[in-house]
């Protein structure tokens, strides 16, 4: 058996199975995820993980394995419905290969400038700017002025059972 | 190495050292706080950069079994339905808390008298009041005065905005006719003391780069270290020492460094949280204690108490725009007294949740398998992103001895210290609960215009607020401290973290945890002369 990283550091290989896990939109507005550089990331923070990374890692290399078996080229060499068939027959056989990647793929794509943009984020840090946020709404206010108790009067909600 | 002796010795720079600390270099003598982590910098939290979702998951993780940072312990929770959650830094986990900022009730100081489950507390709310509103000073918190769940209190700053997913989930709430009311929250809304307001950068459990929400790194610790309290960093304490007499005399601690060092100390404070201060008390085993320190009830480590959560989700079709605050915006108490018709007894308040990041989106989505890889990836995601609210159910928990921390036989920290072991099963009236808050969730969100929900029954990574396993009470048979938070064996040490909880109630417990350290520290300055009578 081949040591698992193998499919890890196969940048043609990892980058052709992250287009297929996210794929650029139609409008082209979003990219895919494999044309975004981020597969070293991915394959690093994999590595590092005791839990997911050898099941993770294996189950790469199962496919990585049998896209060879299929293609000279492997999985960047196959087209993408060739491809996906082959993923989803790997996934079936165990679900959680696909979820330990994505645990590692999602946050990589979703932190992206690129992404970012394209789904209407600023492609910036929360800080130092911040974000604006909607004022209560008066109405709302006014309902709650009506029902609050004051310094006088006791919680209306949670009676102080001692009291007479 | 043996170091200067100290008037008062304080473990833990957490929400309640740091309350302790200030409060206590009152007396004039010498007090010294040790924590096992590090100062934390502003400049280095994860809103700093693009990548503040990722770093969220992993070394900000709010696990310490994910972070494994050196300032760590492991904690054995495999015997646990829930993963207990901490964070070891000066602020301790006020540095990746939410901020929201409840008080526990007046009735849950006395639920046995009301519903004649679990324990009354020696003290109630009436006794804290005070320090509950000197903490919110402290602190700096934003709130609305007059919600009628609690007797009035004055927030010392306007609340926050409400935004559109908090103005969305009130008028929810306003349909069904049930409580809501902003929340209490340690943030502030305007420029308090020196520190800047909140600019809404969301991800307040990854610490807040502006500052604006609290920790006590930067609201007690630099006023202590004004009064002249000493902190020490990367110290862990292996054990607490005793005199022949069986009164504690300081502890033995490994610093940074890795060298055994020996504090001496009149008084000790331990402030390490429900499961560092059991791990700690269970460590130091004696001729005099030989079941650990303050122990002679059996109690130690025994009726830890969670908030078991349930979180249901809303997809809407409007955007939501959900920044803000993420844990802070409006809080219901609607089905909080008990109501046997329900099945349970005791009851729950609901914490609203602002959106969700675009990476936690997609984690979430996948989770629930509203995200899918492949083609339909872009359009799943955008139904989702922006596009919802969360309602978190808090239940009470109800204090039972086999919900216990001991000491794991073999898992050490890395200094070789055991580590706690949590051993932990739902109530079946916690099952009940989570069930009946899910549902009335569920409600809320529809009313507020969901047009689908998702429902985690119960969070696992949801074990914030330890509490129970110290706890206090008049009768030395049945509780580890007193109502002044003095150890029934050992007159010299005092608890004033959420172990001497004697009931959990159904809301965040930290105002009430500082609340407390503040009275103990009170009590401990008014009664100096008499302190160890009858030791």
């Amino acid at each position: 058996m081949t040591d698992s990283p193998a499919a890890l550091n196969d940048l043609a290989f990892m980058d052709a199975l992250l287009n297929l896990l996210i794929p650029p939109n139609a409008s082209g507005s979003l990219p895919g995820a494999g044309t975004l550089g981020l597969s070293p990331g991915v394959a690093t923070g994999l590595q590092a993980d005791p839990l997911l990374g050898p099941m993770v890692g294996a189950g790469l290399q199962a496919i990585r394995e049998a896209a060879l078996a299929q293609h000279s080229e492997g999985l960047s060499g196959m087209s993408p419905e060739a491809g996906k068939r082959l993923v989803e027959a790997q996934n079936s056989a165990n679900p959680f290969i696909m979820i330990g990647l994505l645990r590692y793929v999602y946050p990589a794509y979703y932190q992206h400038p690129q992404v970012l943009r394209g789904i209407g984020a600023p492609a910036r840090p929360p800080f130092p700017e911040g974000f604006d946020v909607e004022a209560t709404d008066a109405g709302l206010l006014e309902k709650l002025q009506a029902r609050a108790v004051t310094l006088a009067s006791p919680p209306t909600l949670l009676p102080d059972r001692r009291s007479p | 190495m043996l170091n200067e002796p100290v008037g008062v010795l304080v473990v833990g720079a957490g929400a309640s050292g740091a309350a302790f600390a200030w409060s206590i270099a009152d007396i004039g003598t010498s007090v010294l706080c040790l924590d096992q982590g590090p100062w934390m910098r502003q400049q280095d939290y994860p809103t700093n950069g693009l990548d503040w979702e990722s770093r969220g998951m992993a070394e900000f993780s709010t696990s310490p079994n994910v972070r494994r940072l050196p300032a760590d312990y492991p904690v054995n929770e495999q015997d646990s339905e829930i993963s207990p959650l901490m964070f070891n830094a000066v602020g301790g986990s006020t540095i990746l808390w939410a901020a929201h900022f409840p008080r526990l009730t007046p009735g849950d100081f006395r639920s046995k008298t009301e519903d004649g489950v679990g324990e009354d507390w020696p003290i109630d709310y009436e006794t804290l009041e005070p320090y509950f509103s000197l903490n919110d000073r402290m602190m700096g918190v934003s709130g609305l005065s007059g919600d009628p769940a609690y007797p009035y209190h004055e927030p010392p700053l306007p609340p926050l905005p409400l935004g559109k997913t908090g103005n969305a989930l009130a008028a929810g709430f306003e349909k069904l006719g049930w409580h809501w009311w902003p929340s209490d929250s340690a943030i502030l809304s305007r420029e308090y003391e020196g520190r800047a307001a909140c600019i809404n950068l969301g991800p307040c459990l990854t610490g807040c780069a502006q500052g604006a929400k609290a920790s006590t790194d930067i609201t007690y610790w630099p006023a202590a270290q004004r009064k002249g309290v000493q902190l020490r960093t990367g110290c862990r304490v292996r054990e607490i020492t005793v005199r022949a007499d069986g009164m504690a005399d300081g502890v033995l601690y490994y610093d940074a460094e890795g060298q055994l060092q020996e504090q001496k100390a009149e008084i000790m404070v331990l402030a390490c949280n429900g499961i560092g201060t059991p791990r700690l008390l269970l460590n130091s085993k004696s001729r005099q204690h030989p079941d650990g320190l303050a122990n002679s009830s059996g109690l130690v480590g025994k009726n830890l108490m969670f908030h078991p959560y349930t979180m249901v989700t809303g997809i809407f079709e409007q955007p939501l725009s959900g920044h803000g605050p993420v844990g802070c915006s409006l809080w219901s108490h609607e089905f909080y007294r008990t109501d046997r018709t329900r099945g349970f007894v005791r009851g729950y308040s609901f914490e609203a949740v602002r959106g969700f990041g675009p990476a936690q989106t997609a984690m979430w989505g996948m989770v629930h398998g509203l995200v899918p890889w492949g083609e339909d990836h872009h359009r799943s995601f955008a139904r989702l992103y922006d596009h919802t609210a969360t309602l978190l159910g808090i239940t009470e928990d109800l204090a039972e001895e086999t919900n216990t921390v001991t000491l794991d036989p073999v898992l050490t920290d890395a200094n070789g210290i055991p580590a706690p072991k949590v051993t932990y099963r739902l109530s079946d009236n916690s099952r009940k609960m989570l069930a009946h808050a899910g549902e009335r969730a569920t409600e809320a969100l529809k009313a507020a215009g969901a047009v689908q929900t998702v429902a985690m029954p119960l969070l696992r990574e949801a074990g914030w607020h330890l509490m129970g396993t110290a706890r206090m009470g008049r009768d030395p048979r049945t509780s580890v401290v007193n109502e002044r938070g003095q150890a029934h064996d050992v007159k010299n040490l005092f608890i004033v973290d959420g172990s001497i909880f004697v009931s959990a109630g159904g809301v965040n417990p930290t105002s009430t945890i500082q609340a407390l350290a503040l009275y103990v520290a009170d009590s401990m300055k008014t009664n100096l002369a008499t302190l160890f009578d009858n030791a």
